[in-house]
């Protein structure tokens, strides 16, 4: 430091001359030579230890520390003080100290008052703002300490500031954002207490804020909360950013009156002055726990019922098939040996019979095949739609051979499929397309197209009777019929299987018609996964 | 030696069936199919093992040259029936055609398995259950050759 520097060379010249002006002895001379060798060695001493010092006030950063004259002029500057008020030392050494202040304070003259009050009690502490080279403003801690030689006279003052907005703005803005937070907000230190917290925390767990500072974390989280603490103090920044929202541990905490409730936790580590911190975040998920072991049980129930009316409709199908195969053949052999033979009521009466059972067998023989698309489930394979078709129209034989309809297709690709099921949805569509039929040869053409996002779309398209838009819907409900039995026998359940089909497939089926323009019936299956 | 049979020769069938109105149908398609028939019945799986081993009541019981099996029957099922048959020596040789109106896979299986000659499911209409019977005559008592029957064996 430089005006110690030069009281020690004015000191040394000074000693220098007096003893030249004195005559001395050689013993004098020597005593004398061996005090100066000290006096040099006690410079140097002196020289590296103001080094140190420098290099020691240089090293604080986050502080600004400097020195001025007893008038508050600046005679020195750390590496600190040039960051956080953003002069060089050759820009401010020798200025007042009064151009860090806002101007209406030195307008009042505030700064030669602050050198007032701590030249008289030695020193001040305040919080006020000030100025930095470029204009901005900050809030700054200050102290100033008056400097005195040992004769008490005074020498000038030490100035040491610290950025507040660098701390407390910041720690002023996390509150805010803890306070905000619709979760409870704890933040812990490394041993486990509590050193924050937010309103909501309070809530949850019906503590005071003074009952919880301080307290172990576990009071309110028993378990888990220590081994997630340690695993985050070990994890990276990185890897703790990289934890989202919604993948937070799911624990049990602790209320003030010992009652528990389940929560999910989420932590982040927070570095601060007093070491690793870290705040969690905790979520009352009792409701949503509730609501989704609720939405389970509702779903089982449902899975339940489905499952139970399905097997409901399959065995009532088949035990009902059993009675009724003995009532159909029997009316059928009356009628075949006694037709004719007794009166002609006789006769009505048993075709009324003979309709009657074997209507009964066809709805029971559909419904089957309807719950039998839920029951069996769909084995999903890649399988020649082609084959399907194929199969199908060996099934429908009778029928094309008695219309000779005129069945024809595209190329049909590979698809993934259950087998049973894709020739049941071609049988019913392309059966319904030879039967809905007017006079006339009955032409159906089975097309496909590249559809989006690796589906094909079937269309089966006839030139049948065609239908109004108004049942384009119904059509696929149960027992949905649109003509008369005399015109046309059925049970109204053939496109009902069609469409339950398609939908095990993951797929939708719709038609488009013109009364008296023929139906095109459209759905679309996956493709196969392999390529073909 | 040949087991393909002269026609208006008298054949024993062995049917195990417990609905009456099954049996009725069945003796009137085969008389229909076949009138030189021999339906025998069987109403529980007991009686049928006891016809085909010359037990109790069916001492003079003929061996028959073919057996209609229904699965599901009182006292001791088809399954069971089959299997017993299927095991014995002096029995298996006899073609035993399972009728049944199940059509779960499994019972198929399970039958081959238990090496049914044949598996037929009773069709719901009168016309196709007729044609069917006469389909059953028609081809184990005409077309099959079948060996020697092993009585007692």
């Amino acid at each position: 430091m430089h005006p110690q520097g030069k009281n020690t060379n004015s000191a040394r010249s000074r000693a220098r001359a007096a003893i030249r002006n004195l005559s001395i002895s050689n013993a004098t001379e020597k005593r004398l030579a061996k005090t100066e060798s000290k006096l040099k060695f006690l410079e140097e001493a002196l020289r590296e230890s103001q080094e140190q010092y420098r290099m020691l006030l240089d090293g604080i950063e986050d502080h600004a520390i400097f020195m001025m004259d007893s008038a508050g002029r600046i005679i020195s500057w750390n590496a600190g003080a040039e960051r956080i008020k953003g002069y060089r030392a050759d820009e401010i050494i020798g200025r007042n100290f009064s151009c860090f202040f806002p101007s209406q304070d030195i307008e009042r003259g505030r700064p030669e008052e602050i050198l007032q009050i701590a030249a008289a009690s030695g020193r001040h502490e305040e919080q006020g703002m000030r100025v930095r080279k470029d204009g901005s403003h900050f809030l700054a801690n200050v102290t100033f300490t008056a400097l005195r030689d040992s004769t008490g006279n005074l020498r000038g003052f030490s100035e040491f500031s610290h950025d507040l907005s660098e701390s407390k703005e910041a720690e002023a803005r996390y509150r805010g954002l803890l306070e905000a937070a619709p979760d409870a907000m704890v933040v812990v230190n490394q041993s486990g207490e509590i050193v924050l917290l937010n309103v909501q925390a309070e809530k949850q767990f019906g503590y005071r804020r003074d009952e919880l500072l301080g307290q172990k974390v576990t009071n309110l989280i028993p378990v888990g909360f220590a081994e997630r603490l340690v695993a985050d103090g070990l994890r990276s920044a990185e890897d703790a950013l990289a934890q989202q929202i919604g993948t937070g541990i799911e624990l049990v905490a602790r209320r003030k009156d010992s009652s528990e409730f389940p929560i999910e936790l989420m932590l982040s580590p927070l570095e601060s002055a007093e070491g690793i911190l870290v705040t969690a975040a905790i979520r009352d998920i009792s409701v949503r726990q509730r609501a989704a072991a609720n939405l389970l049980q509702k779903v089982e129930e449902l899975k339940r019922s489905n499952e139970e009316l399905e097997q409901f409709a399959s065995i009532a199908s088949h035990d009902l098939q059993e009675p009724l195969r003995m009532v159909a053949s029997y009316t059928q052999l009356l009628s075949r040996r006694y037709k004719g033979k007794l009166d002609s009521d006789a006769d009505e009466f048993i075709a009324f019979a003979v309709d009657g059972a074997s209507r009964m067998q066809r709805l029971i023989q559909d419904l089957l095949a309807y719950s039998r698309v839920g029951t069996r489930g769909s084995d999903l394979l890649d399988i020649s739609s082609e084959d399907a078709l194929r199969h199908a129209l060996l099934n429908l034989r009778g029928a094309i051979e008695e219309s000779s309809a005129l069945v024809t297709h595209d190329p049909l690709p590979t698809v993934s499929a259950d087998e049973t099921q894709l020739v049941q949805l071609f049988q019913n569509l392309v059966g319904n397309a030879i039967k809905y039929q007017g006079p006339g040869v009955p032409k159906v053409h089975i097309a496909v197209t590249r559809g989006s996002g690796k589906k094909w779309t079937f269309s089966v398209q006839d030139n049948g009777l065609g239908i109004e838009p108004q049942y384009f819907e119904k059509i696929f409900g149960m027992f949905q019929r649109l003509h008369k039995r005399e015109a046309f026998a059925g049970t109204g359940i053939g496109l009902a299987i069609c469409k339950k089909i398609v939908e095990q497939h993951g797929g939708r089926i719709s038609v488009d018609s013109k009364l008296g323009h023929g139906s095109t019936f459209r759905f679309a299956l996956a493709e196969s996964e392999k390529k073909s | 030696m040949t087991a393909i049979r002269e026609t208006g020769m008298a054949i024993e069938v062995l049917l195990v069936e417990d609905s009456p109105g099954d049996v009725r149908l069945t003796q009137e398609a085969f008389r229909d199919a076949n009138p030189s028939i021999h339906l025998h019945v069987a109403s529980d799986g007991i009686e049928a093992m006891a016809f085909l081993r010359h037990e109790g009541t069916h001492v003079h019981a003929p061996r028959p040259d073919i057996i209609l099996l229904d699965l599901n029957l009182p006292k001791m099922d088809g399954r069971e029936v089959l299997a017993h048959i299927k095991e014995d020596g002096a029995l298996k040789l006899i073609p035993t055609v399972i009728l049944t109106t199940s059509d779960a896979e499994a019972d198929i299986v399970k039958c081959y398995q238990l090496h049914a000659n044949c598996y037929l499911k009773k069709p719901v209409q009168l016309d196709a259950f007729e044609s069917l019977v006469k389909s059953i005559n028609d081809f184990w008592q005409t077309k099959v050759a079948l060996p020697p029957p092993t009585r007692g064996g």
